[in-house]
């Protein structure tokens, strides 16, 4: 699925990369951008949270021309009057504006990085409406967002998703180099269709889906760069040799209850040790009376 | 500075990788004397060092950068370090005196819903400053900008949102424009916060500033409890993407704070278990 939605999303189609402080999306998104540069479309990226040169690394930059950075990271409150793209300036209106001025004749994808940047200053209201207004518009042919999920309540994580034709949740994987992603499609029927599958990203930014993930694998501890050996260098020796070991194996531990211990127990063996008592005089002492002349 | 961390993070006051923004944080533990590590790093890079100390004064790191073999006074007056002591400063403005200009750079404190603005004018100058090239002043190494710590701000009233502002534009400036470097303390208190995504919180602000950092180191203590030898252990967690191709990268050593510095070892290979 992974693989069909790098293809191109339809037009009007609205994409989300949800990601967490744990497994960054932004590879992601940077993959969905080449791929569309591969397709030859224009593309307008509105860069909240990265600068210029650290998005545009190891994209495909044959056609620069295609490419439009608007840069919102500099300055994206007007701290600093620089003319740059502002947070305020994330309405319909000044989003077609931009579009249309540099864009050709086709309508061009808008990549937002990242949505939760705007879900800061605006409130979650106005971004859904301004969403659903690119999505209609004719402007904008697609719409790639990116969202950090757990800087937001689960509401309004929930309204803006409720807008999309898919999520894509990414989540570490087992591996050091692979992630998980969870999708959910909506077709225009309606049709809600859920997938989850591992993926990893290559130095060029293709996107390598392996199997679907099985739940039976164990954890894969990361190979570790020292295996330490900690009865290497003492000055005393601690392996065991074979016959050490094996005897060691064969020891019954002192407490633990085991069934031999049981029946030892409950059934004195023969010629294990008795105690024979013969109850003398002396052993039969009162407290309360010490002479034994009381007539009790 | 303390060697073993240098070789841990591959970096040496000759060389370090430009434009970073390291984000130290702990929980339930105390993780600044890795402040106190970076700060002596850079003063011994040459680099020229902006440290806004909200937490402690100044003779306090004085006090323990002798101890790292670096002074901040000579530091203060050869114009390589320029320090906001947050706590003088603050008196400026809550008790104003005739006399006394009140600084700037604290105004948030009079009303915690305006924002960081003005602290973040404050770093601006004091980085920019080096470019004028006067007679006289040393050239120094890229800028780099130290905030010990940052959650201070979150109790004195100013939203994690604010925060957050604050740290997009240093990096922004400091790291982007400058390609210099930032470190920044931040410090939860692990409360459970029920259902995430509550907006105040230190929480937050920390989730915010991993994901604007590009390296993390994470102070705890040992899960098993107290140990006299071992005090904690620290996650190093590289977030961007390494020239060689490699994903983000974690790793989990045990540490030891002493007189004169902090020794790191790999897990269960402490000298007092070997």
């Amino acid at each position: 699925m992974l693989s069909e939605l790098l293809q191109g999303t339809d037009t009007g189609g609205f994409l989300v990369i949800q990601d967490s402080s744990s497994c960054t999306g932004r590879h992601l998104l940077k993959s969905f951008i080449n791929a569309a540069l591969n397709r030859e479309e224009n593309i307008h990226v509105l860069g909240f949270e990265v600068s210029e040169e650290e998005l545009a690394e190891g994209l495909n930059t044959s056609a620069p021309q295609r490419l439009h950075f608007h840069n919102a990271y500099s300055d994206p409150l007007g701290w600093t009057d620089h003319l740059t793209f502002t947070v305020h300036q994330f309405c319909f209106d000044e989003l077609t504006h931009l579009v249309k001025q540099t864009s050709q004749s086709k309508p061009a994808t808008l990549v937002i990085d990242s949505l939760s940047w705007i879900l800061r200053h605006q409130s979650p209201p106005a971004v859904c409406k301004t969403l659903q207004q690119l999505k209609r518009g004719g402007a904008v042919r697609a719409i790639i967002g990116l969202l950090h999920a757990d800087m937001h309540q689960k509401g309004t994580v929930g309204s803006v998703c409720h807008l999309t034709t898919s999520v894509i949740t990414v989540a570490p994987g087992m591996k050091g180099d692979e992630a998980v992603a969870k999708i959910t499609k909506r077709s225009k029927s309606g049709k809600v269709m859920q997938y989850e599958e591992i993926f990893s990203i290559k130095e060029d930014l293709t996107v390598i889906v392996q199997s679907k993930p099985s739940h039976l694998e164990h954890k894969q501890t990361d190979p570790e760069e020292q295996q330490m050996d900690p009865t290497a260098h003492l000055t005393f020796n601690l392996r065991l040799s074979d016959t050490e070991r094996k005897a060691k194996e064969k020891l019954a531990l002192p407490f633990v209850f085991s069934k031999e211990k049981k029946t030892a127990l409950l059934h004195s063996g023969q010629g294990s040790g008795r105690i024979l008592y013969e109850p003398d005089a002396n052993d039969d002492y009162d407290q309360e009376d010490p002479d034994d002349d009381l007539d009790v | 500075m303390f060697t073993e961390l240098n070789s841990i993070l591959n970096s040496t006051p000759d060389s370090f990788t430009k434009g970073e923004f390291i984000l130290v944080s702990d929980r339930q533990s105390d993780a600044s004397f890795l402040i106190h590590h970076f700060l002596s790093f850079y003063l011994r890079a040459q680099c020229k060092v902006c440290f806004l100390g909200l937490g402690q004064s100044f003779s306090h790191y004085c006090a323990i950068s002798q101890r790292l073999g670096v002074s901040l006074a000579q530091a203060k007056e050869k114009g390589q370090l320029i320090f906001l002591e947050g706590l003088k400063e603050s008196l400026s403005i809550l008790i104003p005196q005739e006399g006394h200009t009140e600084n700037q750079a604290m105004d948030f404190l009079r009303d915690p819903t305006v924002g960081l603005r003005s602290l973040y004018k404050f770093v601006q100058s004091s980085l920019n400053s080096s470019s004028s090239g006067e007679d006289g002043t040393e050239e120094w190494g890229p800028s780099v900008l130290l905030v010990d710590d940052i959650s201070v701000l979150l109790s004195l009233g100013v939203s994690a949102r604010a925060v957050l502002d604050f740290s997009h534009y240093c990096k922004a400036t400091v790291c982007s424009q400058l390609q210099g470097n930032m470190v920044m303390l931040v410090r939860c208190d692990g409360e459970d916060e029920g259902d995430d995504g509550d907006d105040e919180g230190s929480e937050l602000l920390l989730r915010g500033l991993t994901h604007q950092c590009s390296l993390t180191l994470h102070v705890q203590g040992l899960p098993t409890g107290y140990c006299r030898d071992i005090h904690g252990q620290v996650e190093v967690c590289w977030r961007r993407r390494q020239g060689d191709g490699q994903h983000t990268q974690k790793k989990l050593f045990q540490y030891k704070v002493n007189d004169k510095g902090a020794s790191f070892f790999a897990r269960g290979t402490s000298s007092a278990v070997l």
